[in-house]
């Protein structure tokens, strides 16, 4: 496979340098952007494959990147990097749209890692999101009262995805999740990936209201 | 915010019909104005809109009911604040001599107007103007919360909201009712005592009257309230940012400066960045966290990050912690958190990795913990002194709890330990 097409947007300079640094020996970075307006414009005319997207900057911040990127080209993926630890961030890029969310103090091998992932169009849930997900999706589901989906669903999670999301929560590596649940890592992406598409699609109570949370700030 | 343990609370629930609640709190969600009818009902158990007929009737009554109200809005605390507009008021100089003030006038006049023996408005007058003044005092005394609630309730009232806004089509909407409804209220007012008897038109001219007022001057107040509530804003800014300055000098540069000096040591630079990270952090995300760091009796939750927190700054590993539900704490739980801490620690110490996950979950019947590291491992079998020790010290306390311990270890690829603690039905 070719290396995957990297832009990279943060409004540091101090961290898009030291990323670079990292990822820069495996992976085709195509550009870099540190604002909002100039994300966008680059993003759209350079078509990345991965866009490594800093959740927090002035102007709207990654959302509005993620928002404004995905309503003209659709096959362009996000992976969100912050170094929040708000669930009200976390899930409202999420259910934006991307495809997953790490730290920053990730390291490099495992950025690069997911970043072939998000290529790939799967998810990459980190220990924390993992953890999110499965408080989210506690007890009965709770419709927010004037958009239920009707679809009962993707309000629940099967009896595996839990046992795969606690296993991620608790630091499991996806091969590790495979090994001790007795399947295919091909399998554990099919459940996680599964999970990802619950999340953005599901309108569970506390979904929305984090996801509307972030909105007013 | 903490993450994870405040997610269960978000939710609304609104108290069942019949079930009286304590304390009496002025209301929130049901509020139209200040939330005491909704916050009554609350407390009584009833229907807000029984309480409410019963406001709206006794108000015709010499206006009992609209003073009860703002004695009573004054008096109660809104729900989630942590005093009355009163004992606000009486603390805030500025605002408090200006309701004090009002009041001076408002009794003038009506001396005034009773010593030229015009009774234009009767007992109402009373009633209406101290109403008024009452209205002053929740406004200068009520929180920006409750202010920016007011504000939007007057910008939705109907003619109110249209009428604050700017250019002629706006001054139309406001200068014709309101004349309109000067003239009237003024009309009714002059036939006071005549065939109708004085009660009812007296209310009604004086309502009519201050409805029209309220209307002329609605842009002017709106405007001054935007510039007041403006420049407060800007003044709470001012102070985060000089808190912000001073946490950054006193913390942060005394790090760098740290680190400066010991650019030499790896260890103890990474050691100084994590600490002074997570310090920042909770600082930054989880202020209601730092309290607990010291007090170390909060929910579960709590306890794991203080956890979190000590290990990371003692043994300058780093430890990544999710927690899913929470629960307050008693001795069990303590001990759980105490056994997973050692289990930590042994890690922090034995594993020699540089990073350990801990995991704590609630679920209905049963907490779980799971420290897990990706070191070197051992022989959960083999008799080796140190960690072995830690692990039966670790199993003998969980056992002691009525709980179970699993140890799992392989040689090369890293340990987990888990921590199993049923939770005890009984209590809800």
């Amino acid at each position: 496979m070719t290396r995957p097409r990297v832009f990279l947007v943060d409004d540091h300079e101090l961290i898009r340098s030291g990323i670079k640094a990292e990822i820069a020996d495996d992976v085709d970075i195509v550009g870099q952007a540190d604002e909002v307006a100039a994300a966008i414009e680059m993003v759209i005319e350079r078509r990345p494959e991965v866009v490594l997207l800093d959740v927090h900057m002035p102007d709207g911040g990654g959302l509005r990147v993620l928002r404004e990127v995905r309503a003209t080209c659709g096959d362009v993926r996000f992976l969100a990097l912050s170094v929040s630890d708000a669930a009200e961030d976390v899930i409202a890029v999420v259910r934006a749209g991307a495809n997953g969310y790490v730290t920053k103090n990730i390291s490099g091998a495992d950025l690069i890692d997911a970043i072939w992932r998000v290529r790939a169009g799967d998810a990459v849930f980190s220990p924390l999101l993992a953890g999110f997900v499965l408080e989210a999706f506690a007890g009965d589901p709770v419709l927010s009262d004037r958009d239920s989906s009707g679809d009962p669903d993707l309000d629940q999670l099967t009896a595996r995805e839990r046992q795969v999301l606690r296993l991620i929560a608790r630091g499991y590596a996806y091969k590790q999740v495979a090994a001790e649940l007795g399947i295919s890592s091909k399998t554990v992406e099919t459940h996680v990936s599964s999970v990802l598409r619950k999340l953005q699609l599901s309108n569970r109570y506390q979904l929305s209201n984090w996801a509307n949370e972030r909105k007013l700030t | 915010m903490r993450i994870g343990a405040n997610l269960t609370s978000t939710q609304f629930q609104r108290p069942a019909l019949g079930v009286p609640q304590h304390p009496l709190r002025r209301n929130v969600p049901d509020a139209i104005l200040g939330g005491v009818c909704a916050g009554l009902a609350c407390r009584l158990g009833v229907r807000v809109q029984t309480i409410r007929l019963f406001f709206a009737l006794s108000s015709l009554v010499f206006g009992v009911g609209a003073g009860g109200y703002l004695v009573l809005w004054l008096a109660l605390r809104r729900d989630g604040e942590d005093e009355p507009i009163a004992r606000r008021l009486e603390h805030g100089g500025r605002a408090f001599k200006t309701v004090l003030w009002s009041l001076a006038v408002v009794l003038v006049m009506l001396l005034a107007l009773s010593n030229v023996n015009l009774y234009l408005l009767g007992p109402y007058a009373w009633s209406i103007l101290l109403s008024g003044v009452g209205l002053v005092a929740v406004w200068r005394g009520a929180s920006p919360a409750e202010r920016t609630y007011l504000e939007g309730v007057v910008q939705a009232a109907p003619v109110l909201g249209a009428a604050s806004a700017r250019g002629w089509r706006a001054v139309v909407w406001r200068v014709g009712p309101a004349t309109i409804l000067i003239v009237v209220g003024l009309q009714i007012l002059s036939r006071v005592g005549g065939v109708w008897g004085a009660a009812v038109p007296a209310l009604l001219g004086g309502l009519v009257l201050i409805a029209g007022i309220l209307i002329m001057l609605a842009p002017w107040w709106l405007e001054n309230v935007r510039d007041l509530s403006r420049e407060r804003r800007d003044r709470v800014r001012a102070e985060e940012r000089a808190t912000l300055v001073t946490h950054v000098h006193d913390s942060v540069l005394q790090t760098l400066t740290l680190i400066e000096r010991s650019a030499g040591d790896r260890a103890e630079v990474i050691r100084l960045a994590r600490a002074q990270e997570r310090e920042l952090r909770a600082w930054l995300f989880a202020p209601d966290l730092i309290g607990v760091v010291s007090r170390a009796d909060g929910s579960f939750a709590d306890q794991l990050h203080v956890l979190q927190h000590d290990v990371e700054r003692d043994y300058g590993v780093r430890v990544d912690l999710v927690v899913v539900g929470d629960c307050p704490s008693d001795q069990r739980v303590r001990d759980l958190v105490a056994a997973a801490r050692e289990a930590a620690v042994n890690a922090a110490k034995w594993s020699g990795e540089e990073q350990l996950s801990v995991y704590g979950e609630v679920e209905p019947h049963e907490i779980s913990v799971y420290v897990r590291d990706a070191g070197i491992g051992f022989d959960p079998d083999a008799p080796a002194e140190d960690r072995q020790g830690l692990t039966h010290s670790i199993r003998d306390r969980i056992n002691r709890l009525g709980g179970s311990s699993v140890v799992r270890s392989t040689l090369g690829e890293g340990s987990e330990v888990t921590l199993l603690l049923p939770r005890e039905v009984a209590s809800s």
